[in-house]
């Protein structure tokens, strides 16, 4: 129904049927860029938007023509938007909409004097004056929104009154032209993984959930990482320490286990803010006594050399961390360095980080370089580690297990 | 008679917002969650079982239902801190079995003795079932000999060797839970037969897999011809069947425990049982998520149909079962609404007459759960897995009335 209106009404856009258009007139600057190209940049309120511009979903006609060129919201994405709008008590959206408009919007420069193109070569001010009525549907509104509809559609659902932002705005009767300026702004490439996790420490306020969740993990390891009482520092592999050995992977992932389901846990900090000092304390206790019991041979050398600077090792020895401090006792009550060394030299002689084979007891061969970094390969050498340090317990060094009725 | 839940993982979480329908970000999954005997008073069950298959994974399928942090944390603290057991009023029991149904297509079970052993005592359960290889058929008046026997009968036969291996395991490596029996069968008796041998193995309870298909009659047939064979302090425990109805009788037959998930699965999988009464059962009010329907997903993708409106009649049926709740709407408005929003994301069934009487008879008004008393109105809308849930953990608390009601058990 609205497509054949819409069909209807492109012969003559400029008197759609029923109620007066009017105009919108924004100050706004004038920028030449390419020989013919114009570009405007002006101020608006985020709600006033959807008077003049629409999101063009992407549909195909009954012809399997093309039409449109965007998908849908992204609900959650657009959810995260708004909290950060109604929650945040100084909210800040730097980056300008992007809107095609088509050749019904004008743009008058203002008669001051020196406001020529001559003047400074490429800027002047003005108005553009944006045609509006309220009868009409999206597609007889005269932009669309190129970049941005998550934003905006946040701000049109956010509960505030108004909320001011920036709007690029070009002129084209082209839908192509669109489509490729849609796609151009669209194809960035996303930051890589490490370089985000390596700046969350030091960032605040307006971040995704995921990234918020993040940001706990990330600053432990960035202490594991600088700390000089670590016995990690420099040793992580990350955009702005390259020649580390063990990647920042491996690293947030036995961080984020333990903050989960292991010893770390106990110091998330449930009603106050998480205790970084205790989490650090009891990771650098654990990993001097793993440097301190299996030594200089398989310490700080690249994974093919020693699996102990491994995914598969890091995680694994994560677990090891979280079973032997579970023995030791709850709440705040951590083993030191030489408490977990003690534990350590139980699997000691069992581990073939850098030569060897690993005697599993699944009858198979595996040579100390066969372990990768699969989840897997992981869980194979966590339930051998942890089922010789549980042995121990029961048999080793005259202590009993807690049993646990 | 005791009944026991097959844990799959079903937390709710007490952090959820309905209105805004976002949770604490920081939340822990199971940490921070809670369990039905933890929200429920009198806790629903009697115990839980658990089981190796979707703690530990198959080979087939590598994961389990567990993160490998959550598993190896089952495993450090035991299944009472784990499942947090002694929260409640009731001291719950955990009882272990493998999960022969995730690998009913194998050859053979994929598990060895010892490592069932392992994780039963790792976890520190209090019982533990051998491990065993599920029968599917039915078929009570074909013999042993007869050729279309011979799969089951293997499959009988390593399920009794496997059990007098477990028996022996068990003693040699001085375990810490009661080592249970499975019999399979495909007929009375040959089910008969399975009871006889384990009882010479040593085993005093006994589970009886395979019945899940069988309607009562066949399970009672069975039943009959166990106990023309069965010791008298021999105890039965029924996997996976739960007809209240029908328990008592079972009683009389030996039967001291039974497990099944359907009160809970049932809130979101059945098409009109979904909410439990002790005198009915009511269809819940479909609403799903715009985002969470693969086919409303699909066609708004493919701009057949708007997102802003699909939004728009969640949105109003939403807000129009609330304002039903406090009064402020009659129920013809929310019929109206429910049913074009239906025509968006179902477009096929037209469910307003049984949503008029979930709708008039306002059941959750009169239900003393905690999730009824808590939640309202939400418990009977069908969307998303935190309502979802909460209906099935209802159900399980309406189950347990009804059970303790068939059992002559003063419910006050
Ligand atoms: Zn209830």
């Amino acid at each position: 129904m609205t497509r054949i209106r819409a069909t209807a009404r492109a012969a003559d856009k400029n008197t759609p049927a029923g109620g007066a258009v009017q105009l919108l007139r924004v100050p706004a600057l004038e920028i030449r860029q390419g020989p013919t190209r114009r570009l405007y940049t002006f101020a608006i309120d985020g709600k006033k938007v959807p008077q003049f511009a629409a999101v063009s979903r992407v549909r195909r006609d009954e012809q399997k023509q093309l039409h449109g060129y965007q998908r849908p919201e992204v609900l959650n994405h657009v959810a995260a938007i708004r909290r950060y709008i109604e929650s945040d008590d100084n909210p800040l959206l730097p980056n300008a909409i992007v809107i095609a408009f088509d050749e019904r919007v004008k743009f008058v420069p203002a008669t001051t004097p020196g406001n020529e193109p001559e003047g400074t070569g490429y800027v002047r001010t003005g108005t553009l004056q944006v045609p509006i009525n309220h009868l009409w549907e999206d597609v007889d509104k005269p932009g669309f929104i190129v970049d941005g509809q998550q934003r905006c559609a946040a701000i049109r659902d956010a509960s505030v009154d108004a909320f001011p932002i920036c709007v690029t705005a070009f002129i084209t009767g082209e839908h192509a032209d669109q489509r490729s300026q849609f796609i151009l702004v669209n194809s960035t490439k996303p930051l890589p993984k490490g370089l985000i996790h390596e700046l969350l420490p030091t960032a605040s306020g307006a971040l995704p959930t995921p990234l918020r969740v993040r940001q706990l993990p990330a600053t432990v390891l960035e202490r594991l990482n600088y700390d000089e009482r670590s016995p990690l520092q420099h040793m992580i592999q990350t955009p702005t320490n390259p020649t580390g050995v063990i990647k920042d992977n491996s690293v947030l992932k036995m961080v984020e286990n333990s903050i989960s389901d292991g010893v770390l846990y106990r110091f998330r900090g449930d009603d106050a803010l998480p205790n970084v000092g205790l989490m650090f304390t009891v990771l650098a206790n654990f990993w001097t006594a793993v440097r301190d019991v299996f030594g200089e041979e398989a310490w700080n050398k690249p994974p093919r050399k020693s699996r102990l600077m491994h995914g598969a090792g890091v995680i694994s020895m994560g677990f090891l961390m979280d079973a032997i401090a579970d023995h030791h006792g709850p709440g705040e009550d951590l083993p030191d360095a030489n408490e977990f060394a003690a534990a350590l030299k139980t699997v000691k002689d069992d581990c073939r980080w850098t030569g060897g084979t690993w005697d599993f007891g699944d009858g198979v061969v595996w040579r100390w370089n066969d372990i990768q970094n699969t989840p897997r390969d992981i869980q194979r050498v966590t339930d051998f580690l942890l089922g010789r340090y549980r042995a121990s317990l029961t048999t080793g060094n005259g202590r009993k297990a807690k049993r646990r009725r | 008679m005791k009944f026991f839940f097959p844990d799959s993982q079903d937390q709710v979480d007490p952090s959820f917002d309905f209105i805004t329908e976002e949770r604490d970000p920081f939340r822990v999954r199971q940490r921070d969650d809670l369990y039905a005997h933890e929200v429920l008073q009198p806790a629903p069950f009697d115990g839980l079982l658990v089981s190796k298959a979707i703690v530990d994974g198959t080979a087939a399928a590598s994961t389990g239902k567990y993160t490998v942090a959550q598993r190896h944390r089952l495993y450090r603290q035991g299944a009472q801190a784990f499942f947090r057991l002694n929260t409640g009023s009731t001291q719950l029991k955990i009882m272990g079995d493998c999960g022969a149904f995730s690998y009913v297509n194998e050859e053979y079970p994929p598990y060895t003795v010892d490592e069932v052993i392992d994780f039963y005592d790792g976890c520190g359960f209090d019982y533990g079932i051998a491990v065993d290889h599920v029968i599917f058929q039915y078929e009570p008046t074909v013999v042993r000999t007869d050729p279309r026997a011979a799969e089951w009968v293997r499959r009988q036969e390593i399920t009794l060797t496997l059990a007098a291996d477990f028996w022996k395991r068990c003693s040699a490596r001085d375990v810490h839970f009661t080592p249970v029996g499975v019999a399979q069968g495909w007929s009375p008796e040959s089910y008969a037969d399975a009871i006889t041998t384990l009882q010479r193995i040593g085993y005093k309870r006994i589970a009886l897999g395979g019945m899940v298909p069988l309607k009562t009659y066949e399970i009672l047939a069975c039943l009959r011809a166990i106990d023309n064979v069965r010791n008298r302090n021999t105890q039965l425990h029924l996997l996976g069947v739960s007809r209240y109805e029908d328990i008592p009788t079972f009683t009389s037959h030996g039967v001291t425990s039974f497990d099944s998930t359907s009160p809970f699965r049932q809130a979101f999988k059945d098409d009109k049982d979904n909410y439990y009464t002790p005198k009915r059962n009511y269809i819940a009010l479909r609403v799903p998520q715009v985002d969470g329907n693969a086919k409303l997903k699909k066609r708004i993708q493919s701009g057949e149909i708007q997102q802003d409106q699909a939004l728009r009649l969640e949105r109003t049926a939403l807000q129009l079962l609330r304002q039903y709740d406090t009064g402020q709407v009659d129920a013809d408005p929310v019929l109206e609404a429910l049913q074009a929003y239906s025509a968006v994301w179902d477009g096929k069934s037209d469910r307003t007459a049984q949503y008029r009487q979930t709708l008039e008879d306002r059941p959750w008004r009169t239900c003393g759960c905690t999730i009824c008393g808590t939640v309202g109105v939400e418990v009977i809308i069908f969307r998303g897995s935190e309502r979802n849930k909460r209906r099935g953990f209802h159900n399980l608390y309406v189950f347990g009335q009804r059970l303790r009601a068939q059992l002559g058990k003063d419910d006050s």
